[in-house]
């Protein structure tokens, strides 16, 4: 088994410099092909472990070498391959085999190809690293390693100022989150004695309440950053900027996860604490909400998606702040299936339209491009969360863990997204595939994508349509692992009114899409009056928080450093300097004395002379009068 | 041989920089690589030859001076010293070998050889006087290379680099006569052997003052802010080897020191300073990053963001535990591979334009696509990308002085995203977006001689980054080693409380004979 596991890790590793080493050369086919077959061997790999695991094998947990050992710190490469950390890896290798297949059809004309795909291959083995270590370090060297990956890719063209900006504010801001990732490593270290998952969890038990919120804290003030919370989630909309197969793979179904799975990893430490665990799940809510409330309105198609996927996360963190980590994990996957099964059509959109992202310049595009309609529709109908599609089952467990819980807040924030869920979905459908031809207008010639390329999607498709079959085994398979109890409702006649009643709000939303924009007609110039309505307004600046990022945070940065430079230069060299001068000054002014005058040096003999005299005669008085000085100076009071 | 290889590797270069005035000038480019080689081949094989178990020094040599006052010729390396002494070999060798059109480049080459014997020395002397001697000797060499091959500012920037440092060194110069003296009024004689002072317990007041006298010399130095302006206006104008050799291994005599001096010498003054000493650490890593950040030279923003990632090294230090220090240790080898790879980098873009402004650039990753690679390595391994050299180094340091502290701890972590932010932006001002400038179009890209400095780098930089252990592990014997000689001198209460008890590390003789 552990040939397996050695072959998930390294085969993305090796396609990685594989591809890389044609970085530099022109587009060859066959690099995207041995790319996608060696990440595909990582996903044959991963289902033997998974089949093993299902038939229950035992746990697998290698330790390859040792990476850091000083003083009591000891740091292995070892990696883990439990349920949780299994099922990340299907859906890490499963969605990154079809993107790299796609790729292959969407990357078709770039001059990047081969470097597209060094990129995507070292994000996988990231990924793979951050899912499989049996420690924190290790799962800090995935993190870091998706976030470079992410950057590179981000900017993938480089040329594109737009896109560079986006690539360097998503690691920045990733970086404010990990430093509280660091912090909340050291303290498990310094606390608990190990950085390894099964020496440091079961420590955690005796550790008091406080030090074990100022862990989960920290740690989360990390997940916060890869998952993109509020308030540092503006760089998600922004890394839209990237090729789509990439927000597809990295901004839809791994590493904004990544944020989730610590959570659900650490499901023993947050157990412990349940005051942050609803924390957790009620910032989860509030994005959940947050985010969708902005992708109502937005018109870049991608970045509806982005938000809607933020929005989704927000329903992970709520069901795992709750305590249902399963529940988490199993939206965590069917999200990722439905969400890049969409983003992939969504690419497909774009490659059609010449790089237009503007819904409301396309409309009609279901007369030629039928595939990725069909595919568009039913990725929308499984994130609006309709039966059978998966989305129903993962988002209404969630809905049921609130309700079971007694949070009746969080339950009803994450109906009502629900809701608006179905409404974005489908006025993008509905703007995308119905209604006037108004690409006309712009002269643009859609085609459909190539085949191999829908075919590719296809898994995804299935996948989307019936994952919720998997909600049995999987329950099963995680139960051991992470305590997980099934949340039922006592009565069943209040689980049927919720199941309806949840269906019908979905779907009337839905229809309320359909009615308002199936038969769109022009494109929207700005003055109409729901545009310029206020709520339009704080929706389509998302709050105004990218604004006030950059005039109350990345302004003064600039303005401090400038100052900061300038106190360097004025205040503290110069001081060094004004030092210096004063020696230079002196000698400057005193040299007149040694002019080599006889009379002038006989002048400056006698001051020198007279001057040392009285110096001597005033020290001998002193000495001579030590006692009547310190009778009167005590006396004044010295 | 192998008894006397720290001599040879001291005086080798010197000896053989002596010859160089005697070979013809065609040939010194080869007579100074080979030279250079051979002095790297022998540090290698002195790691080769040492003991990874023993964390003690190794290799000792020992010769009366004047023995009247106790000054000996002691050499002597361990976990801490040897790395730092294979790296500034390894400069040497391709500083020299990717020298580019210089003129004089024979009086380059002697001068080189010549600064390789005083860092060399510095970091195997064991004995104060000797000490004193191979740090200021390193001053001059270097005084020479800015003040003949800099830029414009050249004198008056070697001129304050060589006041600056001198007059920081003279109090750390008093501080040693001082502690030579205590140890006379203890013994009944001299002597300026390390060894010697460690087995000495001070009161807890005079403990302060030398800390204080030697702090000022290895501050400036290393260089330790408010003391570092000396260092953008040396970078600003020395060549690129100039650079190079200063930033990688100059700057680490100050933080060794610190280690091999003031830890060991005052603990209980180490202890007394140590939040004073942490604060100054974070003003180093936050403001000079600021200042990297609003520099438009790029050899600027290397050049503060060296002062930066000082301020990491001092901080885990100040740790004093074997995580912190080991840390620090590391880091100081990270940071040399790093930053005198940056150097090299910039100066490969300077050769080609004769300019450092980044406004002048742009775009030169659709154009140098190799030399944007390396860079890219190479800043993501100065902002601490894990797999890569710098992050071990920084990962132990903040974790060690997490044990002292928290909140100061967290304020230095704002070194991550600092970094990350003036590194980002520079590299993006330089690589990305189009290319704007018509000299650029036709700007070639790396060439052989470069790769030939810059491989061998990039090599280091991700193997350490992965499998730190080869260096890691002799670090930590000799810094346990240095941490227990600190807990069992401590004589304040809180002191042995912070310094940690290392259990199981057995202090083996490290005092020398009295044999005179």
């Amino acid at each position: 088994m552990e040939k397996y596991l050695y072959i998930a890790l390294f085969a993305p590793l090796v396609s990685s410099m594989f591809s890389a080493l044609f970085t530099n050369g022109a587009k060859k086919q066959f690099v995207g092909v041995v790319a996608s077959l060696l990440i595909f061997s990582a996903f044959v790999s991963s289902s033997i472990l998974l089949s093993n695991i299902l038939n229950g094998g035992e746990v697998l947990h290698v330790e390859m070498m040792t990476w850091m050992k000083s003083g009591n710190l000891y740091i292995p490469f070892g990696f883990v391959v439990d349920q949780i950390s299994v099922t990340m890896m299907m859906v890490v290798t499963l969605v990154s085999t079809i993107v790299h297949i796609y790729s292959i059809g969407y990357m078709d004309h770039d001059k990047g190809f081969n470097r597209f795909f060094a990129w995507l291959s070292a994000f996988v083995f990231s990924m793979m690293i951050l899912v499989m270590s049996d420690n924190f370090a290790g799962l800090f060297i995935g993190w870091e390693g998706v976030g470079l990956c992410s950057w590179g890719l981000i900017g993938f063209w480089f040329h594109k100022n737009i896109a560079t900006w986006a690539a360097n504010e998503a690691f920045i801001m990733n970086r404010i989150a990990d430093l509280g990732m660091l912090i909340g490593i050291f303290l498990v270290y310094w606390n608990t004695g190990s950085l390894q998952y099964h020496l440091a969890f079961p420590a955690m038990a005796h550790l008091d309440t406080s030090t074990l919120t100022m862990i989960g804290i920290f740690l989360f003030i990390g997940a916060m950053g890869k998952s993109a919370q509020f308030p540092l989630h503006t760089w998600l909309a922004d890394a839209m900027e990237g090729p789509t197969p990439v927000s597809a793979l990295i901004h839809a179904a791994t590493m904004v996860t990544a944020g989730v799975y610590l959570v659900i990893r650490s499901n023993e430490l947050y157990s412990l604490i349940p005051n942050v665990g609803l924390f957790i799940a009620s910032l989860g809510a509030f994005v959940a909400l947050f985010a969708a409330s902005m992708a109502l309105v937005n018109r870049d198609m991608k970045r509806v998606i982005a938000y809607s996927t933020l929005s989704q996360l927000g329903y992970m963190f709520a069901a795992a702040g709750l305590g249902a980590y399963w529940v988490a994990l199993f939206h965590l996957m069917a999200h990722a299936f439905f969400k890049a099964l969409l983003f992939l059509g969504a690419g497909n959109v774009m490659h059609a339209m010449h790089d237009e992202l503007d819904p409301f310049k396309m409309g009609g595009l279901k007369k030629v491009m039928k595939g990725t309609w069909i595919m568009m529709t039913i990725a929308s109908l499984a994130l609006a969360g309709i039966f059978p599609f998966a989305g129903f089952f993962s988002k209404d467990t969630i809905l049921e863990v609130a309700f079971s819980e007694h949070h009746m807040i969080i339950y009803g924030v994450l109906v009502f997204t629900a809701g608006l869920t179905a409404f974005y979905s489908f006025r993008l459908v509905a703007l995308i595939f119905h209604g006037e031809e108004r690409y006309k207008i712009f002269g643009i010639h859609p085609h459909e994508a190539y085949k191999f390329m829908l075919i590719a999607m296809s898994p995804l498709l299935i996948l989307a349509m019936i994952a919720g079959i998997f909600q049995e085994p999987f329950f099963n398979m995680v139960e051991e692992i992470l305590g997980a109890m099934e949340y039922h409702i006592h009565s069943h006649v209040t689980v049927w009114i919720m199941l309806v009643g949840t269906q019908l709000f979905v779907g009337l939303a839905i229809l309320f899409a359909y009615k308002k924009y199936y038969s769109w007609g022009s494109v929207p110039d700005g003055s109409s009056a729901m545009e310029n309505s206020f709520i339009y307004k704080l929706l389509y600046n998302q709050y105004y928080i990218p604004f006030a990022y950059k005039e109350y945070v990345m302004k003064p940065y600039n303005d401090i450093s400038a100052i900061m430079w300038e106190i360097d230069k004025k205040v503290v060299d110069a001081s060094v300097d004004g030092i210096a001068n004063a020696f230079y000054l002196t000698g400057e002014k005193t040299r007149d004395m040694q002019s080599g005058n006889l009379s002038t040096m006989l002048k400056w003999m006698v001051t020198g002379l007279v001057g040392l005299l009285s110096l001597a005669a005033v020290f001998g008085i002193a000495t001579r009068y030590s006692d009547e000085i310190t009778t009167i100076l005590s006396g004044l009071g010295v | 041989m192998l008894e006397h290889i720290l001599s040879i590797l001291i005086f080798f270069p010197a000896l053989a920089g002596v010859m160089g005035f005697m070979i013809n000038k065609e040939s010194m480019r080869a007579y100074g690589v080979s030279v250079a080689t051979i002095e790297f081949v022998l540090s290698l094989l002195l790691w080769f030859s040492f003991d990874n178990t023993v964390s003690s020094m190794q290799f000792m040599e020992q010769l009366p001076l004047i023995p009247s006052f106790g000054i000996n010729y002691i050499l002597g390396v361990d976990g801490i010293s040897l790395f730092i002494v294979i790296m500034a070999s390894l400069f040497t060798m391709i500083g020299i070998a990717s020298l580019t059109e210089t003129p004089n480049v024979k009086n380059m080459i002697i001068t080189l050889l010549f600064l390789q014997m005083t860092m060399v020395g510095v970091f195997t002397a064991l004995d104060g006087i000797v000490f004193y001697v191979f740090w200021e000797l390193s001053l001059v060499p270097m005084l020479y290379i800015i003040g003949a091959w800099g830029g414009p500012m050249r004198i008056y920037a070697s001129v304050k680099f060589f006041l600056y440092t001198f007059a920081g060194s003279l109090v750390m110069l008093v501080g040693m006569l001082f502690m030579a003296y205590l140890f006379y009024q203890a013994t009944g004689r001299w002597s300026f052997a390390l060894f010697d002072w460690y087995r000495l317990v001070l009161p807890e007041n005079f403990q302060l003052w030398l800390f204080a006298a030697f702090f000022i010399g290895f501050a400036i130095k290393v260089p330790m802010f408010p003391f570092h302006t000396w260092l953008p206006y040396a970078h600003g104008q020395a060549p690129t080897i100039g650079s190079v050799i200063l930033a990688a291994v100059l700057l680490k005599m100050g933080t060794y020191a610190f280690i091999r001096f003031s830890l060991p010498l005052f603990p209980d003054a180490s202890v007394y300073f140590m939040y004073p000493v942490a604060v100054i650490a974070i003003i180093m890593i936050i403001y000079t990053a600021m200042v990297a950040y609003a520099q438009k030279d790029v050899k600027q923003v290397v050049a503060y963001s060296s002062v930066s990632h000082m301020g990491v090294i001092i901080l885990g230090t100040f740790a004093l535990n074997v995580e912190g220090i080991s840390g620090s240790v590391f880091l100081m080898i990270g940071h040399g591979i790093v930053s005198g790879a940056l150097f090299l980098l910039v100066g490969v873009i300077y050769d080609r334009r004769h300019t450092k402004l980044m406004s002048e650039f742009g775009g030169l990753a659709h154009i140098m696509p190799k030399y944007a690679t390396i860079f890219g390595i190479m800043m993501m391994a100065s902002v601490g990308m894990p797999l890569l050299i710098n992050f071990v180094g920084e990962f132990l340091s903040l974790l060690g002085f997490y044990a002292q502290s928290h909140m100061l701890t967290l304020l230095a972590g704002v070194a991550i995203i600092v970094g990350a932010i003036y590194m980002l932006i520079a590299y993006k001002r330089m690589f990305f977006g189009e290319v704007t400038k018509e000299e650029n179009k036709n700007l070639t890209d790396v060439n052989r001689r470069e790769l030939i400095a810059l491989v061998p780098l990039v090599i280091i930089s991700i193997w350490l980054g992965i499998y730190p252990k080869p260096i890691l592990e002799p670090i930590n014997n000799s810094v346990e080693l240095v941490v227990q000689t600190m807990h069992n001198k401590a004589t304040t209460e809180d002191a042995k409380m912070r310094i940690p008890n290392i259990s199981g590390v057995v202090i083996s003789k490290t005092s020398m004979k009295e044999d005179h």
